[in-house]
C-alpha cells in the first residue's frame, strides 16, 4: 500500500500526476506566480468546490440510504433556483423568506413526492430502470423550468450575503459570502457524516438501504427513512442551486451540467464516503481555478479545463474497488421468460418496416378522417434525422438489452464513425467506405469495454457518461475532427451502387432500409450462440464463468459490436446534418434522450430503435396541423407530448419496466395464427390470477395480522409462542 | 375597405417615387457624422476602405487620423435630400393600373408571404430568440397599416427552428415552399445553407430564397448568396471554412476613448470560445485594437460555463499590469460578471474604461445597478430612445410596443425595412407584377447602401465584408445609457477611418 492507495491505483495516480505536469509545462500562459494571485486562485479554487460539495453532499446522501443515484440532483437545484428568483428577484420577497420557502418547504416536500410518487416503486426495479427514471426527471424537470421561466426574460440570481465586503487580503479581499458558503458547505458535510454515523435515524437510514425487511423488524420506518432521505437530498440540491445560481447565471442547462462536477466529487467518495466527496469537489474547484490562472489550451482545447471533473470522474471510476456494487436486483428483474424470434418473423418484420416506410411517405396510406399525403421535404427531413437516431439507438440494443452494460455514450461513438467516414471518403460521399467505417469504430468500442470489462450497474453508467462528456470537450473541437466548411456540405451526399442519394426521399429509404437489415441481423444474432451468452452474462457473471464463457472477451465484443453500428449510424446522422456542429451536435443531453427513448420502448427489443422517431414524428404532424389551421389545440398538444413525451415514457418504466413495445407485442401477439404459444402464456396468466382470489373463498379482504393471530389462537395454534398482545409486544 | 386600400396604394406609391426621385448621389463623407432623418440619408461609403489592410503584428499600427478632432463634426443632416413626399404627383397607380398576379412563390394577387425563422423553442431556453418574430410581426403590421408591400398585404409565417441544425433546414424548405423572402432570420445553427440557395422559384429556376435575415453566425450562412444579414458579417465570401480569411472591424469608440479619455490602453479582450464562429468574429476586433495601440496583456476564452469567481484570474492580471482597459467580445452577461468580481476583489473600477458593443445594450445589463455604472457600449444604430429624431425608429418603437425592445427585434425589423425599399424600386421600375425572387436578389447583390431610412449606419450589401462605417458610443450614467459621442442626439458617428481590415486565421490567431 502506497498512501494508503493500492499499487495499481497509486501507479495509475502516479501517472496522471506526471501527465498533468507535462500538460502544466506545455500549456504555461507565462504569467507571473505572484503570492497574490496563488492565493486569490486557491480561494476562489476552494469557494467553487464548496458550491459543488453541496450537490455531492445531497447525492452521497441519497445514495447512501436509497441506493438510488439520483441523476435529477442538478435539475431540483435549477428548479430551485429559478423558484428562488421567482419569490426573491420577481415578487419582492426578503431573501431570507424567500431561502426558507424554497430549500425548507419545497425542496424537501418535493423529495418526499418523488418519494412517495416514483421511487418506492423502484426499490425492486432494476438498475437499468432506476437510473432510467431518475434521468428522466432531470429532463422533465428542466423542461418544467423552460415552460414556467421563458428564456427571453434574462434573470439574475444576487450573492446571498453579497460580495462587495470581505476579509482584506492586501490589495484584494475574500468577501463574507464566499467564507460564509465555504463554511456551509464544510459544515453540512460534517453534519451530514454525523447523522449518517451517529444518530439514530442516521443508522436507520444506512440500514433501510443494506436490508429494508429487517430494518423494519428492528424498529425502522423504512418508507419514512426514504423520505427524510429523499427530503435530504432534495435540500441540499436545492440550497446547491441557489448558490450556484449567481455564479453563472440563470440558465438551466449551463446550471444543469454542474451536476457533472458533483458526480466527478462523489465518486471520488466512492458515492458513499462525504469526507471524501467534499474533498473531491475541492480538488476539482483547485484544479479549474489554477488551470484558468496559469494555463492556455489553444482554439483547438478550448474546453480542457472544463474537462477536469469528466476525466477525474472516469479515472476514478475505472479505479476504484467495485465489491459494493455488485447488484443482484438486475437479473431477479429482468428476470425472462425468452422466446427467440423465428429467422422467417424478423424477415416478415423487416418487410413490413420497409413497406411501412415506403406507404407512409409515399402518401398511399389513407386515414378517411385524414388523409396526410405524400411526405414533402421537411417531414422527410424530420424522418431522416430521426431514422438515424433510431439507428444509433439499436446500437444500444445488444450492449444494454442483452448484456447489460449501461452507455450514456451512443452520440460519442456515432460522431467517432461520423469523424472516421470523413476522413476516409473525404468529399466522395463514397458510400463503400461505411463498412470500414464499422471496422475501425469497433476498436474504441473495444478500448471503452476494457475498463468497463470490471465494470457493473452505476459505475459503468458514470464511466460511459463521462467518456461521452470528455469526447464532447475534448475530442470532437478539434479542428481537424470535424472542420468547419464555408460553402456546401461538409458530408456529400452518400453514393452507393452508382446512385447518389441526393434525393431525400431516397435517402429515406436507404436509411429505412439500412435500420432493417441491422434489426434482422439482431434478430439472427440474438438466437445465435453469442447472443445467448451476453443475455448469461447480464443475468449471472459469476454462472457464466462457471459455464465457461469468458466474460470479459464477451463484453468486449460486444462493446465492439454495438460501436460499430453507432459508427455506421453516425455516418447516416451526419450525411443527414450535412455538416455537423462540433460543440452542440455532442450535447449529452441528446445521448441521455436516446438512451431514455430506447429505455421506454424496451431496450432488449431490437426494434425498440424506432421508438426515436415518435418525436420527429409529432414535430412533422405539428407542421402539417399548423399548414392546414384552425387546429391549434392539437398543435400545443403535441408539442406538449414532444417536450414532456421522452420524461413521461420514461416514468411509464415504473410500472411496465420491459417497456412499451415489448407490452404492445404481448397484446398483438395472440392475435398472430402461428403464435398460439403467446394465447397460451395470456391463458394461462389469467387462469393463475383466477386460482387464489380471495374472493372465491367468501373472504373481501385479507386478513390483517391481528385477524391471523387471533384465528390462530382459536385454532390454538399459537397459543404457546404469542402473547395476548400480539408479535410486536411478544419482540419487545 | 376596398378604397380605403386603394387610397394606402396611392400613398405608398407617393413614396415610393419621392424616394426614388432623392436618390443617393453623395459621396462627400471621408470622416463625418451622419445626422440621422426621417427619411433617406444614404452615403456611399465605397471610398478608403481598401486601403486599410493591416497585415502585420498587434500593436505595430495606428490610425494617425484624430478622430475625436477633426473628424465628426460635419453633420449629414443637409445631406438628406429626399424631400417630403407628398410634394410629388403620382402620373399612374400601379396598384390600379394592373390586375394584381402572383408573379412567384409566395405571392398571390392579394397578399406576400414572408417567412421569419429563429431559435424559440428549445425546451431549455424556450423564447430565446423571440424578438426576432415580434420584429418582424410588427413590421408587417406597421406595412400593411401603412398601405401594403407592393399593393399587397404582408402575411408573416413563423417558424421555430428550436436551435436544431434539422429544423433549420426545415425552415428553409418551408421558405423555399411557400414564402416569397425571409425576414429577421436569426439561428444559431445555419449550417447547411443547400436548401436555402438552390431553391427553385415559380418558374423552376433555381435562384434561391431571398434572406434578409438578423444574423449570419456560420460561414455557409454568411457566405450563402441570397442571405442579406442586417448584422454584416464584415467577413470576406467565399471562405473554405478554415484558414485566413478577411474581416473588416471597426475602431472609431476605442478610438475615441484614447483621443478623448486616455491615449494609452492597456488590458484585456475576452473571447467568447464555445463556438469556433464565435472566437473568429470577436478576435479581428481585438486584433484591430491592437493596431491602433491597446495593449493587451491577454486575450482569454471565456465560457458560458466559466463562473463569476472564475473571472478572478482576469482580475489579477488586470492588477498585476495596471490595466485600464476591459474588453468583451461576448454578452452583458460576460461584462457583469467580470466587473462584479473586479468589486469582489476590490479592483478600482473608476479607473478602468469597460467597454462591449450592442451585447450589453439591453434593459437587463442595467438592471445590474451600481455595478456596471460607467461601461461603454457602442452600436451601429441610434439609440432607442432618440426616436425624435428618426422616423423609422419611431415606427419601430410604436410597433414594438417597448422603449427597450431585444437587439433581435430592431435587427429584424431592419430585414422587414431592407426588403421594403427593394420591392419598391421593383415595383416602381417593373410593375407590382414584375416582383419576384430573382428580381429582389438582382437588387439585394447590388445594393451598395442601406441605412434603414436613417435609424442604421450605412450598410453595403453588394459584399459580405464590409463593416458599417458608423458607430454610436453611449456610456451607463446612473442607471442608463447616455450618449457621449457623438454628442448630437440623433446622429452617428461615420468615417472610413474608423475601419480597419485584416487577414488572418483567426482561429489559429486566438490564444486559448
Amino acid at each position: 500500500m502506497i498512501l494508503g492507495l493500492r499499487p495499481p491505483v497509486a501507479l495509475a495516480a502516479l501517472l496522471a500526476a506526471m501527465a498533468a505536469v507535462v500538460i502544466a509545462v506545455f500549456n504555461w500562459k507565462g504569467a507571473p506566480v505572484t503570492g497574490q494571485t496563488f492565493l486569490v486562485t486557491t480561494y476562489i479554487g476552494l469557494f467553487l468546490g464548496a458550491l459543488w460539495a453541496m450537490y455531492a453532499t445531497g447525492l452521497v446522501v441519497v445514495y447512501t440510504t436509497t441506493g438510488v443515484f439520483n441523476f435529477a440532483q442538478g435539475a431540483i437545484g435549477v428548479f430551485a433556483a429559478f423558484l428562488y428568483w421567482e419569490l426573491h428577484v420577481n415578487r419582492g420577497w426578503h431573501s431570507i423568506l424567500a431561502l426558507f420557502v424554497v430549500v425548507g418547504l419545497f425542496a424537501p416536500a418535493l423529495g418526499v413526492l418523488l418519494d412517495v410518487v416514483i421511487m418506492r416503486r423502484l426499490r425492486t426495479a432494476s438498475l437499468v430502470v432506476q437510473l432510467m427514471v431518475t434521468v428522466a426527471i432531470m429532463v422533465l424537470l428542466l423542461s418544467v423550468v423552460g415552460d414556467i421561466w421563458e428564456a427571453d426574460t434574462p434573470r439574475r440570481v444576487p450573492y446571498l450575503f453579497g460580495i462587495e465586503n470581505g476579509i482584506d487580503l492586501g490589495p484584494s479581499q475574500l468577501p463574507w459570502h464566499r467564507l460564509i458558503v465555504f463554511l456551509v458547505a464544510v459544515a453540512i458535510a460534517v453534519a451530514m457524516r454525523y447523522l449518517l454515523r451517529r444518530t439514530r435515524i442516521g443508522t436507520a437510514m444506512r440500514a433501510v438501504v443494506d436490508n429494508r425487511e429487517l430494518a423494519a423488524l428492528n424498529g425502522a420506518r423504512p418508507n419514512a427513512v426514504s423520505s427524510t432521505s429523499w427530503a435530504l437530498g432534495s435540500m441540499l440540491g436545492a440550497l446547491g442551486g441557489i448558490l450556484i445560481a449567481p455564479e453563472l447565471g440563470l440558465d438551466p442547462a449551463t446550471l444543469n451540467n454542474v451536476v457533472i462536477i458533483a458526480f466527478a466529487a462523489a465518486a471520488f467518495g466512492a458515492l458513499r464516503n462525504l469526507p471524501m466527496a467534499v474533498v473531491g469537489a475541492m480538488l476539482i474547484g483547485l484544479l479549474r481555478a489554477h488551470t484558468g490562472a496559469w494555463l492556455d489550451f489553444g482554439p483547438d482545447y478550448r474546453f480542457a479545463h472544463l474537462s477536469i471533473a469528466p476525466l477525474i470522474l472516469l479515472f476514478v471510476v475505472i479505479a476504484l474497488p467495485q465489491a459494493r456494487l455488485e447488484v443482484g436486483r438486475l437479473a431477479h428483474n429482468l428476470r425472462r421468460h425468452e422466446r427467440f424470434t423465428k429467422w422467417w418473423e424478423g424477415l416478415i418484420g423487416c418487410g413490413v418496416i420497409i413497406l411501412a416506410a415506403v406507404a407512409l411517405s409515399g402518401g398511399w396510406l389513407d386515414f378517411g378522417i385524414w388523409d396526410p399525403g405524400a411526405w414533402g421535404s421537411r417531414e422527410l427531413n424530420s424522418a431522416n434525422e430521426a431514422m438515424a437516431f433510431a439507428l444509433i439507438g439499436l446500437s444500444l440494443v445488444p450492449l444494454i438489452g442483452w448484456a447489460g452494460q449501461i452507455n450514456f455514450a451512443p452520440l460519442a461513438f456515432a460522431g467517432f464513425g461520423a469523424f472516421v467516414y470523413l476522413k476516409l471518403a473525404g468529399d466522395t460521399g463514397d458510400g463503400y467506405w461505411i463498412l470500414l467505417v464499422g471496422l475501425l469504430c469497433a476498436p474504441l468500442g473495444a478500448l471503452v469495454a476494457l475498463p468497463a470489462a470490471r465494470l457493473r450497474g452505476l459505475y459503468l453508467a458514470l464511466m460511459t457518461m463521462a467518456f461521452a462528456q470528455a469526447m464532447s470537450l475534448i475530442f470532437f473541437p478539434h479542428s481537424w475532427i470535424l472542420p468547419t466548411i464555408g460553402v456546401g456540405r461538409q458530408f456529400p451526399h452518400i453514393e452507393l451502387f452508382g446512385v447518389t442519394f441526393d434525393d431525400r426521399r431516397g435517402f429515406f429509404l436507404l436509411i429505412v432500409s439500412v435500420f432493417a437489415v441491422f434489426v434482422y441481423a439482431l434478430v439472427l444474432l440474438r438466437r445465435s450462440r453469442y447472443g445467448r451468452r451476453w443475455m448469461a452474462v447480464n443475468d449471472s457473471q459469476a454462472a457464466s464463468a462457471t459455464l465457461g464463457i469468458p466474460v470479459v472477451w464477451t463484453k468486449v465484443v460486444v462493446y465492439a459490436l454495438s460501436a460499430a453500428m453507432a459508427g455506421i449510424a453516425g455516418v447516416f446522422w451526419a450525411t443527414v446534418s450535412g455538416n455537423v456542429d462540433s460543440v452542440q451536435g455532442f450535447d449529452l443531453l441528446i445521448g441521455f434522450n436516446i438512451v431514455l427513448l430506447v429505455a421506454a420502448a424496451g431496450v432488449s427489443i431490437p426494434v425498440a430503435g424506432i421508438f426515436l422517431i415518435f418525436i420527429p414524428l409529432f414535430t412533422g404532424l405539428g407542421h402539417r396541423l399548423e399548414d392546414t389551421g384552425n387546429v391549434d389545440f392539437l398543435v400545443t398538444l403535441l408539442e406538449i407530448m414532444t417536450t414532456y413525451g421522452p420524461g413521461l415514457m420514461v416514468l411509464g418504466m415504473v410500472f411496465n419496466p420491459r417497456g412499451a413495445i415489448f407490452e404492445m407485442g404481448r397484446g398483438f401477439s395472440p392475435l398472430l395464427p402461428w403464435r398460439s404459444d403467446a394465447r397460451a402464456e395470456i391463458a394461462a396468466e389469467n387462469a393463475q390470477k383466477r386460482e387464489p382470489e380471495i374472493g372465491e373463498l367468501g373472504i373481501e379482504r385479507p386478513f390483517t395480522p391481528e385477524e391471523v393471530i387471533a384465528i390462530d389462537r382459536r385454532l390454538g395454534i399459537l397459543d404457546d409462542v404469542v402473547p395476548k398482545e400480539g408479535y410486536g409486544s411478544a419482540r419487545s | 375597405m376596398k378604397h380605403f386600400r386603394w387610397l394606402i396604394c396611392l400613398l405608398a406609391v407617393l413614396a415610393l417615387v419621392a424616394a426614388a426621385c432623392g436618390g443617393n448621389d453623395d459621396d462627400d463623407s471621408d470622416a463625418a457624422t451622419l445626422a440621422a432623418a426621417p427619411t433617406e440619408a444614404s452615403d456611399s461609403m465605397d471610398d478608403g476602405l481598401g486601403d486599410d489592410s493591416i497585415d502585420d503584428d498587434m500593436g505595430d499600427d495606428s490610425i494617425d487620423d484624430d478622430m475625436g478632432e477633426d473628424s465628426m463634426d460635419d453633420g449629414l443632416g443637409d445631406d438628406s435630400n429626399a424631400g417630403p413626399v407628398a410634394t410629388q404627383e403620382p402620373e399612374v397607380d400601379p396598384c390600379e393600373a394592373v390586375d394584381l398576379e402572383a408573379s412567384d412563390i409566395g405571392i398571390t394577387e392579394d397578399t406576400i408571404t414572408v417567412l421569419v425563422m429563429a431559435d424559440v423553442g428549445s425546451p431549455l431556453s424556450p423564447g430565446l430568440f423571440q424578438g426576432s418574430m415580434d420584429g418582424v410581426n410588427a413590421w408587417a403590421d406597421h406595412v400593411n397599416a401603412e398601405g401594403g408591400l407592393a399593393c399587397r398585404q404582408v402575411e408573416v409565417v413563423e417558424h421555430d427552428s428550436a436551435i436544431n441544425p434539422t429544423e433549420t433546414t426545415n425552415g428553409f424548405l418551408l421558405a423555399c415552399e411557400s414564402a416569397f423572402a425571409m425576414v429577421g432570420t436569426t439561428v444559431l445553427f445555419g449550417l447547411e445553407t443547400t436548401d436555402l440557395q438552390s431553391c427553385p422559384d415559380a418558374g423552376g429556376n433555381e435562384v434561391g430564397v431571398p434572406d434578409f435575415a438578423y444574423i449570419a453566425t456560420e460561414p455557409p450562412h454568411q457566405c450563402s448568396v441570397v442571405t442579406f444579414a442586417t448584422a454584416r458579417p464584415n467577413s470576406a465570401c467565399p471562405y473554405s471554412g478554415s484558414g485566413p480569411r478577411t474581416v473588416q472591424s471597426q475602431i472609431g469608440p476605442v478610438q475615441w476613448v484614447m483621443d478623448n479619455v486616455t491615449p494609452d490602453l492597456s488590458g484585456l479582450f475576452l473571447v467568447p470560445s464555445d463556438l469556433p464562429s464565435t472566437i473568429t468574429s470577436t478576435m479581428p476586433q481585438a486584433r484591430a485594437m491592437a493596431s491602433i495601440g491597446v495593449d493587451f496583456h491577454s486575450v482569454p476564452g471565456i465560457s458560458g460555463f466559466t463562473t463569476q469567481s472564475e473571472y478572478g484570474a482576469f482580475i489579477q492580471i488586470m492588477r498585476d499590469n495596471n490595466s485600464n482597459f476591459a474588453y468583451t467580445g461576448s454578452d452583458g452577461e460576460s461584462m457583469l460578471k467580470w466587473r462584479s468580481e473586479a468589486e469582489a476583489q476590490g479592483l478600482d473600477a473608476d479607473s478602468i474604461i469597460w467597454m462591449c458593443s450592442l451585447s450589453c445594450y439591453t434593459p437587463d445589463f442595467l438592471e445590474a445597478g451600481d455595478v456596471v455604472e460607467g461601461t461603454y457600449s457602442w452600436g451601429w444604430y441610434l439609440p432607442f430612445h432618440e426616436t425624435e429624431y428618426n422616423q423609422e425608429l419611431a415606427d419601430f418603437i410604436e410597433a414594438i410596443d417597448t422603449d427597450f425592445p431585444p437587439a433581435w427585434a430592431a435587427g429584424a425589423w431592419a430585414g422587414g425595412v431592407l426588403l421594403e425599399q427593394i420591392v419598391d424600386e421593383i415595383v416602381a421600375e417593373s410593375g407590382p407584377n414584375g416582383l419576384t425572387r430573382q428580381a429582389v436578389l438582382d437588387k439585394a447583390r447590388s445594393l451598395t447602401s442601406f441605412d434603414v431610412n436613417g435609424w442604421w449606419g450605412p450598410a453595403d450589401y453588394a459584399t459580405t465584408q464590409n463593416i458599417i462605417p458608423c458607430f454610436v458610443l453611449s456610456q451607463v450614467q446612473n442607471g442608463a445609457f447616455v450618449r457621449v459621442y457623438p454628442e448630437e442626439p440623433g446622429e452617428l458617428a461615420c468615417s472610413p477611418e474608423s475601419v480597419v481590415e485584416h487577414t488572418r486565421d483567426w482561429a489559429a490567431d486566438f490564444g486559448g
